[in-house]
C-alpha cells in the first residue's frame, strides 16, 4: 500500500516535471517557495481568525480588534506577498545582488548557494519586507476599521434588539432614573 | 567588506544545504517573533487603543516560538522517516532513473557544477530530487502542524499578554 503510493508519486509525469523545473530554474524555484509560503498563511490565518472569535481566554473588548486583526493580515499578506516575493525572485534582480555581493566569493557547491540565495532573498523580501513590516502596517488601520463597520455595527445591532424588546415598565423605571431611552 | 561578504555567502551556502521548507520556517518565525510586534506597537497609521494593539503584539512572538518548535520537530520525524526509504532506496524519481540510462537527461547546469563527472552529477541530481521532494511534503506537514500550535498558542498567549499588559499597566500607574 505504501510502496504503491510511493511509485505512484515517484513514478507521476506531474511530480517529476514539478520537481526537475525546480531544479533547472532558481526562478520558479523561489517563487514556489513563496506560493507555498502564502498558501500556508492563509491557511493559517483564516484557522486564527476562526478561532479568536470563540477564544474566551482573550477579553471580550480585545477579542474583536485581534480577530479584525488576523483577518485583514491575512487578505493583504497573501497580495503583498506574492508581489514582493514575485519581484526579488526576478533572475535580473537576483544577478545583480549576487554580482555585487558575491563575485570573489568561494563556494564549495555554487550551485545550490546560488539557489538558497535566490530562496532566501525572495523569501525575505517576501516574508519579512512584505508580510511583517508592510501588511502591519496596511492591515492594522483596515483591522480598526473592519472591527468598528463589523463588530460595532453588530453590537449595535443587538443593542437596538434588545431596546426593541424592553417592555414598558422597564421604559418607566429608565424614565425615573433619568436614562433617556 | 569582502570579508563580511565571504561570511554572508559562507552563511547562504549552510542555510541552503538545510532545504527550502526549513529556512522557510525560519524567516517566519524571525520575522514574526521580532518584527511584527515591534510594526503593531509603532505603526503611524492607527489610532487603535494601546492595550488592544498589546495583546496583539504579543500573539505574535508567543506563536512563532511555539510555531516553530512544533514545525521543527515535526519536520525532523518527517525527514527521518523519508531518509530511510531513501537509503531503503524505496524512493527513486523516473526522470532520475532515466537519466542513469542517458547523461543528456541530466540539467546542464549540475553537469557544469560538476565538471562533467557524470558520476558526481547523477549523485547530485538525484540528492537535489529527494530535498525538493522532502520540502514540498514538508509544507504539507508544516500546514497541518499548524493546527494544533494553534490550539496551544491559543490557551498560553492570552495568559501571557495578561501578565505583560498588566505588569505594564501597574508600572505606568506607579
Amino acid at each position: 500500500m505504501k510502496t504503491n503510493l510511493l511509485n505512484r508519486i515517484t513514478n507521476s509525469e506531474l511530480v517529476n516535471k514539478h520537481i526537475n523545473k525546480a531544479i533547472k530554474d532558481d526562478t520558479f524555484a523561489a517563487k514556489t517557495l513563496v506560493t507555498l509560503n502564502v498558501a500556508k498563511d492563509v491557511f493559517a490565518y483564516g484557522a486564527r481568525f476562526a478561532t479568536t472569535m470563540q477564544n474566551k481566554e482573550i477579553p471580550e473588548e480585545q477579542r474583536p480588534f485581534v480577530a479584525s486583526m488576523d483577518l485583514m493580515s491575512g487578505v493583504v499578506t497573501a497580495a503583498m506577498q506574492i508581489g514582493v516575493g514575485y519581484s526579488l525572485a526576478n533572475p535580473k534582480i537576483q544577478n545583480k545582488i549576487w554580482d555585487k555581493f558575491f563575485q570573489n566569493c568561494k563556494f564549495d557547491n555554487i550551485v545550490a548557494a546560488k539557489k538558497g540565495f535566490s530562496q532566501i532573498l525572495a523569501l525575505i523580501g517576501s516574508t519579512i519586507l512584505a508580510e511583517r513590516i508592510l501588511v502591519p502596517l496596511i492591515a492594522t488601520p483596515a483591522a480598526e476599521k473592519f472591527e468598528k463597520k463589523f463588530f460595532h455595527h453588530n453590537t449595535k445591532t443587538e443593542q437596538q434588539r434588545s431596546l426593541s424588546q424592553i417592555t414598558f415598565a422597564d421604559f418607566e423605571k429608565d424614565i425615573a432614573n433619568g436614562i433617556d431611552a | 567588506m569582502p570579508k563580511v561578504n565571504q561570511y554572508i555567502a559562507t552563511s547562504v551556502e549552510k542555510f541552503s544545504q538545510k532545504g527550502g521548507e526549513k529556512v522557510s520556517n525560519y524567516v517566519n518565525a524571525a520575522g514574526k517573533a521580532i518584527i511584527a510586534p515591534l510594526v503593531i506597537m509603532h505603526n503611524p497609521f492607527t489610532k487603535e487603543n494601546e492595550d488592544n494593539r498589546k495583546w496583539a503584539a504579543v500573539k505574535q512572538p508567543v506563536e512563532a516560538v511555539i510555531t516553530i518548535a512544533m514545525q521543527l520537530a515535526s519536520l525532523a520525524l518527517l525527514y527521518k522517516g523519508v531518509d530511510s526509504l531513501i537509503k531503503k532506496g524505496k524512493i527513486n524519481f523516473k526522470y532520475v532513473e532515466n537519466a542513469t540510462k542517458d547523461i543528456s537527461k541530466i540539467p546542464k547546469k549540475i553537469l557544469e557544477a560538476c565538471n562533467n563527472d557524470y558520476d558526481k552529477a547523477i549523485t547530485m541530481y538525484r540528492e537535489q530530487y529527494n530535498e525538493i521532494f522532502k520540502d514540498r511534503v514538508g509544507a504539507v506537514v508544516s500546514s497541518i502542524a499548524y493546527l494544533p500550535v494553534l490550539a496551544l498558542s491559543n490557551k498560553v498567549y492570552p495568559k501571557i499578554a495578561q501578565k505583560l499588559v498588566n505588569k505594564n499597566e501597574n508600572k505606568s500607574s506607579k
